[in-house]
């Protein structure tokens, strides 16, 4: 599903963040990236779904060669990822149903089809009673899966979630990572950055470690630390 | 896509809201230059007519001093006629210009009793085909014998004349400037309107819109604004024409001012186009210059 061969990444500015990665995530896995902040999580999110160009090396994302996409081609390719992020990104003068239901109306979605997707989306992550609140009305575990339906929506084959459990307290976390295996568990491929250690302990997942813009490890059913 | 246009025009509705500060700077930049643009186009188009007017009674006032005989009148008159350039040639005795005179201004003046001799001169009126040979015919008939004195108004037409080309340059120069400068302020308005819905945007790319779906609800807000700044123009413009009109006719009725018809038409309609299409351009730039730089 997903490749990265021999990548490397330099930014403008001349700071390498990350540094000749080969990775294979296959269809319907769940993967953990783990790391330091700073180690370039992020980073080889943002080359899934070109937000960032690789300086070297291939991303295949579903056969494809990301780099290699068009301007126009690339809306296409973000349509089959879903993303979501530790600030939740919601619009804040809409209402949850009204973010969620955004993702699916910029893409030209036929209108007596969105309805019924944002509710089934919000049904899925237990928004459905929040629909008609506002972001700023939300604790921060629904903030994040209002974030998560808007991920998901459009049913992509694959969820990134760039540390979404990092401005929420344990309990709250445990829940969304729950939410993200279920999620999986519909064959979509999730792929989830953390330095959450006591989740990734507890979830026994495959764990990709970064450290310095290098793999260290990858561990099928692993943990935090070695 | 009849569901997409409505989400285009809720959303740029929407942005026009909420930029409330924007969106006025940005109306009121399209309607001063507009109302500028206007102004120098009325000029232009009255100091047209001006001139047109006076040429269009352009004739050349031959006199004759000394007494002559109505053949001799023919004569001249009809030597006169024969110059090339030519059209016509009327001949005016003192009398019948004494006679003119006297029931134009008689009552008034009461001049018969100021004055008893009759003190004008024979006149012929030459009318000549076109401005251009008016000195030229001027000069050849003042040269005749019987002729003591010429006169047209011809320093005046030229005056006219180079006064209207200079306004059309400078005007058109002023207008090209003029033009750019809202073009950059418009297109440096939306761009706030555009960066103040950056996260939008950035969410919008996120989940796979198009550049052109971004776009849209922009350029219909650019439109919008251009149009209520075009009609905004158009009104402060008719408003004050039309008492530049009231003025003028009541003050120096003699001046030819141009006080309506098609062109007055054509001028308050390129107001709103020139509005519209200012604004969209405004907003098609720099929502494309924010595109750019995002992913």
């Amino acid at each position: 599903m997903i490749q990265l061969i021999n990548v490397s990444k330099t930014y403008p500015n001349g700071i390498d963040v990350l540094y000749n990665i080969n990775l294979n995530i296959g269809k319907e896995e769940f993967v953990f990236i783990v790391g330091p902040s700073g180690a370039g999580k992020t980073t080889l999110m943002k080359l899934l779904y070109r937000e960032e160009r690789p300086s070297s090396g291939k991303v295949i994302v579903d056969k494809v060669d990301v780099a290699e996409l068009t301007v126009d081609q690339v809306p296409y390719l973000r349509r089959n990822i879903g993303i979501v992020f530790q600030d939740y990104k919601l619009l804040p003068k809409r209402t949850v149903f009204e973010n969620v239901a955004f993702a699916l109306r910029v893409t030209g979605a036929p209108r007596s089809s969105i309805r019924r997707k944002v509710m089934q989306a919000l049904e899925l992550v237990g928004m459905l009673r929040r629909a008609n609140a506002f972001p700023d009305e939300l604790s921060g575990g629904e903030k994040q899966r209002a974030c998560i339906a808007r991920a998901i929506v459009n049913n992509p084959p694959i969820l990134l979630a760039d540390e979404p459990t990092g401005n929420l307290d344990p309990t709250t976390s445990w829940d969304i990572i729950q939410l993200l295996d279920k999620i999986n568990k519909r064959n979509t491929t999730v792929i989830v950055s953390t330095h959450n250690k006591s989740i990734v302990d507890d979830m026994k997942r495959r764990v990709v470690a970064i450290e310095n813009g290098r793999v260290v490890r990858d561990q099928m059913l692993g943990g935090y630390n070695v | 896509m009849f569901s997409n246009l409505e989400f285009f025009i809720v959303e740029a509705l929407r942005s026009f809201r909420r930029g409330a500060l924007m969106t006025v700077v940005a109306i009121g930049t399209i309607t001063v230059t507009l109302v500028i643009f206007g102004v120098f186009l009325l000029l232009v188009v009255n100091l047209g007519n001006i001139v047109g007017n006076v040429s269009s009674g352009l004739d050349i006032a031959a006199y004759v001093d000394e007494p002559i005989s109505l053949e001799q009148a023919g004569a001249i008159q009809l030597e006169l006629s024969k110059l090339s350039g030519v059209e016509k040639v009327d001949f005016i005795s003192r009398a019948e210009a004494w006679k003119k005179f006297q029931e134009d201004f008689g009552e008034k003046l009461e001049i018969g009793e100021v004055i008893q001799d009759n003190p004008l001169p024979h006149t012929f009126i030459i009318k000549v085909r076109t401005p251009d040979l008016l000195p030229k015919i001027a000069q050849i008939v003042s040269q005749k014998s019987a002729i003591s004195e010429v006169r047209y108004s011809g320093k005046l037409i030229d005056q006219m004349r180079s006064l209207v080309g200079v306004v059309r340059v400078g005007g058109t120069i002023l207008v090209i400037l003029v033009t750019f400068a809202t073009l950059l302020i418009v297109v440096n308005t939306i761009r706030l309107t555009v960066l103040a819905r950056e996260t939008d945007i950035y969410i919008m790319k996120l989940v796979g819109a198009t550049n052109n779906f971004v776009k849209y609800p922009f350029i219909i807000e650019g439109v919008l604004i251009g149009i209520i700044g075009g009609v905004l123009a158009f009104i402060i413009l008719k408003i004050s024409y039309d008492s530049v009109i009231f003025q003028v006719s009541s003050a120096l009725p003699f001046l030819p001012i141009v006080a309506g018809g098609f062109i007055l038409g054509i001028i308050y309609s390129v107001m709103v186009f020139a509005g519209t299409a200012l604004g969209m351009l405004g907003a098609y730039i720099s929502v494309s210059r924010v595109l750019k730089a995002e992913f």
